[in-house]
């Protein structure tokens, strides 16, 4: 298997200057196994990011204008191949109809819009890069959207105490795997830009797998009765940030949404 | 994460202690239940020299290990009060303070009071006397200058801090908008979150994770991450600025040192500039006790840099997601009440004017 | 017994150990400090969330009929490490609240004190789960 390996500064969809190592090949390179780190675990410590579309939409989907039209061309959404396994999502009738409800008043729901944290697995896809924290007890998944963080508990394993936008995750490997099995999530993230909800019945799997070193292949099954009539799987790699100290920066967002949240409270000047 | 004994505050307080001193006071025998809460610190997180060299275990790459969760929650005040010249207090002394502090915040509230118009912190476990605490011998967490106070502010400083409180004037009252309310009631961060990492009220915990090359430091308030490289790296382009600055790590045999520029001086602690580099240690001087110790050096705002120290002890997780913006209904509700106040002294103001 | 602190209150409720006492200041912006109300009802959900967690009750006025309130209480994060989960305060418990009303006159309050049937008070004298045992909680 040949792969051609191609640096592409990606000045439209990051901050300018990062530099990426994009590879053709799709399958995982048979058997790669990646370093450990001094105790033993496959290495998965690094800044990744993915380069797909999902954030916009996670189903397979078209290029279409922006929502603002202020924002033209920079507003407009760009076409996706999809990273749900099938295309399409398995949602219940009435669940359906809520997507498209959400779809079409997204302006005023989407959380993201709101700086809200971005749930589980949108995290891992939204256009900001992840940093992967690796010690034997913890693996922690930061993120540089809203200074979200999880915590992956790889031992003492216990039940979610309560409900949250990033919910309880609980680790093991199997092999090269990290799997992290989530649950305890509340029901206020979306999957994307484009309406696509769960529960906060909702039941997240995912596997982290080594394909080469610079980059991952990140599995998630979703699993959430009381919007899908069965489980349905996303796959796609992670890119790692090869650009000499790369680091999560801020996107400290309140600030930036204050005025549209609030700015309707604002005490008015007096007549 | 077992189920916790919830015993009365006055019973807790005291066994706290006596786990710290090892000093028995007369008539309560230490609780196993306290003794895990805030095992023995030693003496040496008071002063500046441990009595006894402590090696502590390492990470997997290597670092000197300070993973875990801890507290720096204290009483102890950055700056010394004025009525106290000496360094530190004898053990008696803090006790005495500590529990003239837990009965502060467990006291009677006068029903129809602004006071009593809150939740009661002590049945959210939300005093400190409910939650581990870092014992702390020391008048004032300055340590250098040594009158334990901050020094001098420059002109430079002084106008600049004139130059802001004349800003805020003219913003308006603090309801009139959301931008005029504190950084921390609106969910962006804690104020005291720096660095340097000053105590909250409550919830005064952090996460630290280390890997390869990363210190990572999680502030459960308002749910702030610090990931520090400590491979050497040089501080990026001064058009970078943050809430908490950059930060660059090294290790200096046991001790982690970071040096933090860069910040956006939006969040000006104790009114510095922008500019403030903040110069933090970190030495786990016991298996239960971290001594976190800062230099802030200013010369835009303070005549000369100046020093702090506090202990941070060893406390159980989790640290449960402070999702605070998500659910700041105290935003809105606060701004429309202000609003809805003001629509009636408005419509008030015209029935008086119309008579 | 109530709780009064001398420290900081920011505006959100927030605690900082240092600087002036501002008396609780931005809670009696949202709530009216004159009107303390007494809220007898049912929970349906305890929102264990931050900055601040909230009760939702039902209350059944004296004409019979059921009226929703949202009570306002402290972050649930403290109560987490006590070892208090979502299954600790189940939805039907019967719960008296001493509060203050939302000034905006709404079915909103901020609970001062929340009392159990039993006349305990909501997460003290062992009121939680395996509460008397020894508490010897392994630090993770």
């Amino acid at each position: 298997m040949r792969t051609r390996f191609v640096t592409v500064t990606m000045a439209a969809v990051l901050a300018a200057g990062l530099a990426l190592v994009v590879t053709t090949a799709t399958a995982q390179t048979p058997g790669y196994r990646a370093p450990r780190t001094k105790d033993g675990k496959p290495n998965l410590n690094g800044i990744w990011q993915a380069l797909n579309t999902a954030n916009w939409d996670i189903e397979a989907h078209p290029a279409g204008p922006s929502p603002v039209r202020d924002l033209g061309a920079a507003g407009a959404v760009p076409a996706g191949l999809g990273i749900v396994e099938g295309g399409t999502l398995p949602y219940r009738p009435e669940a359906l109809a809520k997507k498209k409800e959400n779809a079409a008043n997204r302006l005023k729901l989407d959380p993201e819009i709101k700086c809200y944290l971005p749930g589980v697995p949108r995290g891992m896809y939204q256009p900001f890069p992840v940093q992967i924290i690796q010690s034997p007890k913890h693996i922690m998944i930061v993120h540089e959207y809203a200074g979200a963080v999880r915590t992956v508990y790889m031992d003492n394993h216990v039940e979610a105490p309560a409900d949250s936008w990033m919910g309880w995750s609980n680790g093991h490997w199997e092999g090269e795997t990290l799997v992290i099995d989530t649950t305890g999530f509340n029901d206020l993230s979306w999957f994307d830009r484009a309406g696509n909800f769960h529960s906060d019945g909702m039941h997240v799997i995912e596997r982290i797998t080594a394909r080469s070193p610079e980059t991952l292949t990140y599995e998630a099954t979703i699993e959430d009765p009381k919007v899908f009539t069965r489980p349905w799987k996303i796959s796609m790699p992670l890119y790692r940030h090869v650009e000499a100290n790369a680091q999560i920066l801020e996107f400290r967002c309140v600030e930036f949404v204050e005025d549209l949240m609030y700015g309707h409270l604002r005490k008015q000047p007096s007549k | 994460m077992k189920h916790r004994c919830l015993v009365p505050i006055g019973v807790l307080a005291i066994p706290i202690a006596i786990a710290w001193l090892g000093v028995p006071v007369a008539g309560q025998a230490p609780s196993t239940a306290a003794a895990t809460k805030a095992a023995p610190a030693k003496a040496s997180t008071a002063k500046s020299t441990a009595t006894k060299a402590y090696t502590p275990p390492r990470t997997p790459d290597g670092q000197p290990d300070i993973q875990g969760f801890w507290t720096n929650s204290t009483y102890t005040p950055l700056e010394r009060p004025n009525n106290v010249t000496k360094e530190f207090y004898t053990p008696d002394e803090l006790e005495v303070a500590i529990k003239q502090a837990a009965d502060r915040e467990t006291a009677q509230t006068e029903p129809g009071t602004t006071a009593d118009v809150h939740y009661d912190f002590t049945q959210f476990g939300l005093d400190r006397s409910q939650s581990t605490f870092a014992k702390n011998l020391r008048t004032s967490l300055i340590t250098n200058p040594e009158n334990g106070k901050l020094p001098p502010v420059t002109p430079e400083g002084q106008k600049r801090a004139a130059e802001r409180a004349a800003a805020r004037k003219t913003q308006g009252g603090q309801y009139d908008a959301v931008e005029n309310m504190p950084i921390g009631s609106r969910c962006i961060i804690m104020a005291g979150a720096g660095p340097p990492m000053m105590n909250a009220g409550y919830n005064s915990n952090y996460q630290i994770v280390q890997g390869p090359g990363y210190v990572m430091i999680l502030t459960e308030m308002i749910h702030d991450v610090r990931v520090i490289p400590v491979d050497g790296r040089p501080q990026p382009h001064s058009n970078v600025r943050q809430w908490v600055g950059t930060s660059r790590g090294r290790w200096d045999g046991n001790t982690l040192i970071v040096e933090t520029t860069n910040f956006n001086g939006k969040n000006a602690f104790r009114g510095a500039s922008e500019n403030m580099k903040v110069i933090e240690r970190f030495t786990r001087v016991a298996d239960d006790v971290i001594t976190y110790q800062f230099t802030v050096e200013d010369d835009a705002t303070w005549a000369r840099p100046w020093t702090a120290e506090m202990p941070m002890q060893k406390t159980e997780g989790p640290i449960f997601e402070f999702a605070c913006h998500e659910s700041n209904y105290g935003i809105a509700n606060i701004l429309a009440g202000a609003r809805a106040d003001e629509k009636r002294a408005a419509e008030e103001a015209a029935k008086k004017g119309a008579k | 017994m109530r709780t009064k602190l001398a420290v900081v209150m920011t505006a959100g409720g927030l605690l900082l150990a240092a600087g002036p006492v501002r008396a609780h200041h931005a809670f009696a912006a949202e709530f009216d400090v004159n009107k303390p109300i007494k809220l007898q009802g049912t929970l349906t959900k305890w929102e264990m969330v931050n900055p601040h967690s909230w009760f939702h009750i039902d209350v059944k006025g004296p004409d019979g009929k059921v009226n929703s309130w949202l009570v306002e209480g402290g972050s649930p994060n403290q109560l987490i490490r006590m070892g208090v989960t979502k299954n600790t305060v189940l939805a039907g418990t019967e719960l008296t609240i001493e509060a203050y009303q939302s000034k905006d006159g709404n079915n909103k309050a901020v609970g001062r004190n929340f009392v159990l049937a039993d006349g305990k008070r909501l997460f003290l004298g062992g009121s939680a789960p395996g509460g008397g045992g020894d508490s010897n909680s392994p630090a993770k």
